[in-house]
């Protein structure tokens, strides 16, 4: 009995420093913005915030564009999302259901862009976009994200059909149907939980996605929260507590959003991702 | 990972009289997209890194053939890139899994709490690499940052650095935020696959008086192998690609001691304004991240076949 406990003790105290490890730089935002100028420069840091220093946040909202941006993120976030989802479902079917070289090679395809780093596509798409007006536009950032989370969301909803049995297709086909009415009324309420996982990863991206924003919009009025917000490194005129307080207007909505939906994440990601 | 991916795969291939266009209409408009968006321009990389062209008169190209990789290779800065590329690659991808396997089999074993806890470790992978630069650049500030307050609680002695000031531990610097960063996924992936374990020949080993370390070795690294080999190659091609966080952290210094590919490529297109050996250096990027692929699948191959003879 006793090494039992010693080993549950063992293993609390590793889970507690494990999340101390994870959750602390977040803490230190916050204590961050909630810290006095002087504070801040102090000989030893302050660990705990002082919550007198609240004001901060909505001095970071007079002074800054900090509410634009984050509308804008916001936009750009969730129109990556319904975009992605739309275009992948159609392929991630071909993808699960057929056997034909044309669907091979787009499998291919499909992970080889993994490989392509923003910074390096960045250069050609801008002329790219320059040629199709897309320039200083939501919409255009939300195509350029989108290029990059489809790949990643159809393969995720490919493992997702892999496990809808094809009888329930047949069942549904019996009485005569077009693959596109199964797709949409038998398959795709099936998958749904992937489908909520893939659009959850493609909001994330486009909230975060930082070289197609900041190259793509030079509008100060378009620009996103991590544009914004890396405007701050090495700027020094703006004190580092409202900086870190835009900093985690920016980082806990995602944060927060990502406990909620993370249990319906992992389980649809797995679904099919991790191993084709 | 679906367990009845057997009879899913089932091929819904039309009869050979009628020609089914289904599949080609259906995947026509990513293809178109991807074509666009990601094709397109990858062939104008390619075109561009023959080319001679300056950021400034982009339009302007001069054919210049094999110029751009002869200058990489003949460079000794350009070896010191693949260099630190190699190292940043590696050692996050082992400090990613080392770090996800152990979370992960910490949090697989039941406790109060444990949903909570297994929500609270994904916080890293949930917060946006730029505010995590920001976070990260603050923290190991040398005069003020929180790091070394926290180092010398634990007893270092090694006094106030600023850690991202200097060539020597700049890197490791990253590394420890990048490691931070990602090791979330890797162990919500392990943690997935943990639990196709058995848990009957966990006990039947148990029973047979095998430690936890034969147990592991035995029963559960042979379920959770694919799994693992593939996040590693995810993991491989994603560190070869990272940018944001190392861009704002450092843009690569000091002296290039965090200097990877792609902050070379950006450099050289960006701050040089050489389109050219910006493609160049991308090209190569590409290179390597394709040969570990290739050499992934081989691998993975292989292991099947022995495991379809035994």
């Amino acid at each position: 009995m006793s090494t039992l406990s010693w080993s549950h003790g063992l293993r609390v105290s590793l889970v507690l420093a494990l999340l101390g490890v994870a959750a602390f730089p977040i803490y230190w935002m916050l204590v961050t913005s909630l810290t006095s100028s002087p504070d801040l420069f102090a000989a030893k840091p302050h660990l705990l915030p002082d919550l007198a220093q609240w004001p901060v946040y909505g001095h970071a909202f007079s002074t800054t564009a900090v509410a634009i941006w984050l509308k804008n993120s916001a936009i750009v976030a969730f129109g990556t999302a319904a975009l992605s989802i739309a275009l992948a479902i159609f392929p991630a079917y071909v993808l699960s259901r057929y056997r034909l070289p044309a669907v091979a090679v787009l499998g291919v395809a499909l992970f080889v862009t993994q490989m392509l780093p923003e910074a390096m596509l960045v250069v050609p798409l801008y002329a790219i976009f320059g040629e199709l007006g897309l320039l200083n536009s939501l919409g255009g950032l939300i195509l350029a994200n989108t290029a990059f989370t489809v790949p990643v969301i159809t393969l995720i909803l490919k493992g997702a059909v892999d496990g809808v049995p094809i009888d329930v297709e047949e069942a549904a086909c019996i009485d005569g149907c077009s693959r596109l009415g199964i797709v949409l009324t038998v398959v795709l309420p099936l998958v749904a939980p992937s489908l909520a996982a893939a659009a959850v990863i493609a909001f994330f991206h486009g909230w975060n996605e930082y070289v197609f924003a900041q190259t793509l919009i030079s509008d100060q009025g378009l620009q996103t929260a991590s544009v914004g917000l890396a405007g701050f490194v090495g700027e020094l005129s703006t004190p580092m507590h409202t900086v870190m307080a835009i900093g985690l207007m920016y980082t806990l909505p995602a944060v927060i959003f990502y406990l909620f939906v993370q249990r319906y994440v992992v389980s649809g990601m797995t679904a099919g991702s991790v191993k084709g | 990972m679906p367990a009845n991916s057997h009879t899913a795969r089932r091929s819904l291939a039309p009869p050979r009289v009628k020609r089914d266009w289904t599949p080609y209409w259906f995947a026509a408009p990513v293809a178109i997209y991807l074509l666009l968006f990601q094709g397109y321009p990858l062939a104008q990389e390619l075109y561009l890194s023959f080319t001679s062209t300056s950021l400034l008169s982009p339009d302007q190209h001069a054919y210049v053939g094999l110029q751009n990789y002869i200058d990489l290779v003949t460079q000794d800065e350009f070896r010191q890139v693949l260099l630190i590329t190699a190292v940043y690659t590696v050692v996050c991808v082992v400090l990613a899994i080392g770090l996800g396997l152990g979370a992960a089999l910490l949090l697989d074993a039941p406790f109060r709490g444990r949903g909570l806890a297994r929500a609270l470790v994904t916080i890293p992978w949930a917060a946006p690499p730029v505010a995590v630069a920001l976070i990260f650049i603050w923290i190991y500030n040398g005069q003020y940052g929180v790091f070394n307050h926290l180092l010398a609680a634990c007893g270092w002695t090694g006094g106030m650095e600023s850690w991202l000031d200097g060539p020597r531990l700049a890197l490791p610097a990253v590394l420890l935020t990048t490691v931070w960063q990602i090791f979330p996924f890797a162990s919500v992936v392990i943690l997935a696959a943990l639990q196709g374990v058995s848990s009957e020949l966990r006990e039947a080993a148990v029973i047979d008086g095998a430690d936890r370390l034969s147990v592991f070795r035995a029963v559960v690294w042979p379920t959770i192998q694919p799994s693992v080999a593939l996040l590693s190659l995810f993991l491989t091609i994603w560190s070869l690609r990272r940018f944001d966080l190392i861009w704002l952290m450092t843009q690569g210094g000091p002296i290039g001691s965090t200097n990877t590919l792609v902050i070379e490529l950006y450099r050289r297109a960006f701050v040089y304004r050489d389109l050219g050996q910006g493609a160049a250096v991308g090209m190569v990027g590409l290179s390597i991240a394709l040969v570990v692929t290739v050499f992934y699948f081989r691998y993975n191959q292989r292991t099947e076949r022995a495991k379809g003879q035994r």
